[in-house]
């Protein structure tokens, strides 16, 4: 499932946010800044029109000719085209795109005595035409103002706007950023954290130097928290170790008494010498128990320190094979070595490895009549050891859960008393992957289960 | 009739084994502490010895050390932990074997019988290792001055049977056969912990061994 980053969200609202908002307010400012300054410009070139416009009446009355000059010094002092119709007749001093710029309707207006103003856009400039009746000499004075300058100023602060906006952008991604920083890497490091622990690395804390109060709350309650929990695990495992431990000398003494009955079993009664003999079995069968739990709790609780040493592989097994054979009074099985085997090195815990393969053959003896052969192999840079038996198998759906504790496959059920611990594949597993190995278990040659041990090989094996 | 020396804390582990060992022919001394044990032992010398690691005053480390100083007998130490710093600690005191419990008592009796079995091996020949002079048919190492050094049964036999190899290696496995008499039991803890006090009796240099040599990955040869 796609999730949103809330990394990109930050940035993208804090920028999206900053962008928004500085536009909002450079727009606002333009508009507003431009409407001032139009009309006032608008207000002084009307009330300029106004009094030039009193003078060319003032000038036609008294003095005719001239108006050229008083047309001249006008349009000197106010940078405009100035046009005068008197009689119909046109009069201009300007050149005469200017006569082009004052529209029909300003001079029907003009013409109907009404004065009139138009702000018009032409040739992508800004123009302002006044028209003024001057009824009395039967004349029109009319008065075109270039925009252009208050334009330019107006572009000026456009531009200067909008990189105001730009750069009040710019500073809100670096603020989302900044934020993301100190809230989202926190979480990140917490989740790390998290999944570290969750591996197994229990030793795992965060830092709690300079950081944000919400965070450094967070911080502690998070180590506080795996502390906890890994102080109950601990515990949890402690508490295991020192139930299998208190149970070694009770069942050394039993084990022990069981063996001094064994002694003088032909002075038992029938009856007591059955009794008796049940009393041995399950008391083995206890006795693995506690060894087993004993094992598997102390890896458990850490209490076992992992002696990991380079040994040559196929003494190793042969020697485990044998050990493992003989402790439970068992013939041992062949070992075949490949042939391209030669003298593979592996690293390994020696007891824990052969507290494996010893756990292995005991496994094909209780459930498949015995192991038929340990085989060695090189697949790769991994050696293999295949311990096979020709019992049943294990079916399919059993065999990712045979590794797990006190897990009974219906091999168990089927044979009516289940003379296995329920630990010791278990252990297998557990020890084998100490090592940085593999155990699976599939069918065998000889139609029984394979399980497969691969443990990887060490450089410098033919030396 | 062999006669062990059981010092043990716990009254009815302690009985038990009585009652197993008597029921096996022994004659047994139970002791229930450290001192108690090398008192008896010093008052009757026993063949071979058990003696639990935990017990209350004197430990089983310094009863192992006491008895060791007297005698040459085989001690085999009982330990309700097997950690590796126990074991070592523990054949260090001078034990020979250990075993952990809840150990399968028909195991314990092997074992003891296969120390009880052992005798020197008197047939080798002496041979020189350095300013050493090994004389297997007395049973005795001495040195250049003259003067014996002493070897616990375990120790000569390591060094004898390393010897009549003739420079050849010897896996851990082939020497927990040929010097504990074991067919399976043991572990190669029990092997690397008496070569590292064997050698810090015949080298010069303990840790750069010139005699006693560790073969990576394949076991011990004795360079004559």
């Amino acid at each position: 499932m796609h999730r949103r980053s809330l990394r990109l969200r930050l940035l993208v609202t804090f920028g999206l946010g900053a962008f928004l908002l500085s536009s909002l307010f450079a727009a606002l400012t333009y508009v507003g800044v431009k409407h001032v300054l139009v009309n006032d410009q608008q207000q002084s070139d009307l009330r300029q029109s106004f009094v030039n416009a009193a003078l060319v009446r003032s000038t036609l009355y008294t003095s005719p000719p001239e108006l050229a000059n008083l047309l001249n010094s006008i349009q000197k002092a106010t940078a405009s085209d100035v046009l005068i119709q008197t009689h119909n007749q046109w009069l201009s001093k300007s050149s005469g795109a200017a006569t082009q710029d004052v529209s029909q309707e300003i001079i029907l207006a003009a013409d109907a005595g009404h004065a009139t103003e138009q702000t018009l856009y032409v040739n992508q400039h800004s123009i302002f035409v006044v028209g003024v009746p001057i009824p009395a000499v039967e004349t029109q004075f009319f008065e075109v103002f270039q925009l252009g300058k208050l334009e330019r100023t107006l572009t000026i602060l456009l531009q200067v706007l909008g990189a105001g906006a730009i750069l009040t952008s710019l500073v809100g991604i670096a603020g989302g950023l900044w934020v993301t920083r100190r809230t989202v890497r926190p979480l990140e490091r917490v989740s790390a954290a998290a999944a570290l622990i969750a591996g197994g690395e229990l030793t795992t804390r965060l830092v709690t130097r300079n950081t944000d109060r919400e965070v450094q709350q967070l911080t502690e309650s998070f180590n506080a928290m795996v502390s906890q929990l890994v102080e109950r695990l601990e515990r949890d495992a402690r508490f295991a170790s020192d139930v299998s431990h208190e149970l070694r000398s009770p069942l050394t003494t039993l084990a022990t008494t069981a063996t001094v009955l064994s002694q003088h079993r032909d002075e038992l009664s029938p009856v007591a010498q059955q009794s008796l003999d049940l009393l041995v079995a399950d008391l083995s069968v206890f006795q693995s128990l506690v060894e087993d739990l004993l094992e598997i709790t102390r890896s458990d609780a850490g209490a076992a320190p992992v002696l990991i040493e380079t040994v040559p592989a196929i003494e190793l097994v042969r020697q485990s094979v044998r050990s493992g054979a003989q402790h439970h009074g068992l013939v041992a099985p062949p070992i075949e070595v490949a042939p391209d085997v030669g003298e593979p090195l592996v690293s390994v815990d020696r007891r824990r490895f052969e507290r494996a393969m010893t756990n292995l053959i005991d496994n094909a003896h209780h459930y498949a009549g015995g192991a038929v052969a340990v085989r060695i192999s090189v697949e790769g840079n991994r050696l293999v050891i295949d311990v096979d038996d020709a019992g049943p198998g294990v079916p399919t759906d059993e065999r990712e859960r045979v590794f797990q504790r006190f897990f009974r496959g219906r091999a168990a059920h089927d044979r009516g008393i289940a003379r296995g611990t329920g630990l010791g594949l278990a252990l297998v597993h557990d020890h084998v992957l100490t090592f940085g190995g593999t155990i699976n278990v599939d069918e065998g040659p000889e139609g029984g289960a394979r399980f497969e041990i691969s443990l990887p090989l060490i450089e410098g094996g033919d030396e | 009739m062999p006669r062990i020396l059981i010092v043990e804390d716990d009254d009815r582990i302690r009985t038990a084994l009585r009652l197993m060992f008597e029921g096996e022919g022994f004659v047994v001394d139970d002791a229930p502490t450290g001192e108690v044990g090398v008192a008896l032992f010093n008052r009757m010398a026993a063949d071979i010895a058990i003696v639990d690691i935990m017990l209350p005053a004197m430990t089983g480390f310094e009863t192992c050390q006491a008895l060791r100083a007297s005698s040459d007998l085989p001690i085999v130490i009982v330990s309700a932990r097997d950690e590796t710093a126990d074991v070592v600690l523990g054949l260090e005191s001078g034990a020979d074997d250990y075993v952990t419990k809840p150990f399968v008592p028909e195991e314990l009796l092997a074992r003891v019988r296969a120390h009880l079995r052992r005798r020197p091996d008197k047939s080798a020949k002496a041979f020189a290792l350095g300013r050493l002079h090994v004389i297997p048919d007395e049973g005795v190492v001495r040195q250049h001055d003259g003067t014996e050094l002493h070897l616990t049964s375990t120790e000569f036999r390591l060094l004898t049977d390393l010897a009549s190899a003739n420079g050849k290696i010897l896996s851990r496995e082939d020497l927990l056969e040929r010097v504990w008499g074991y067919d399976y039991f043991g572990d190669s803890r029990l092997v690397d912990v008496h070569i590292r006090r064997l050698r810090t009796k015949i080298e010069p240099d303990p840790s750069n061994p010139l005699y006693l040599v560790t073969v990576r990955g394949a076991g011990y040869k004795l360079v004559l």
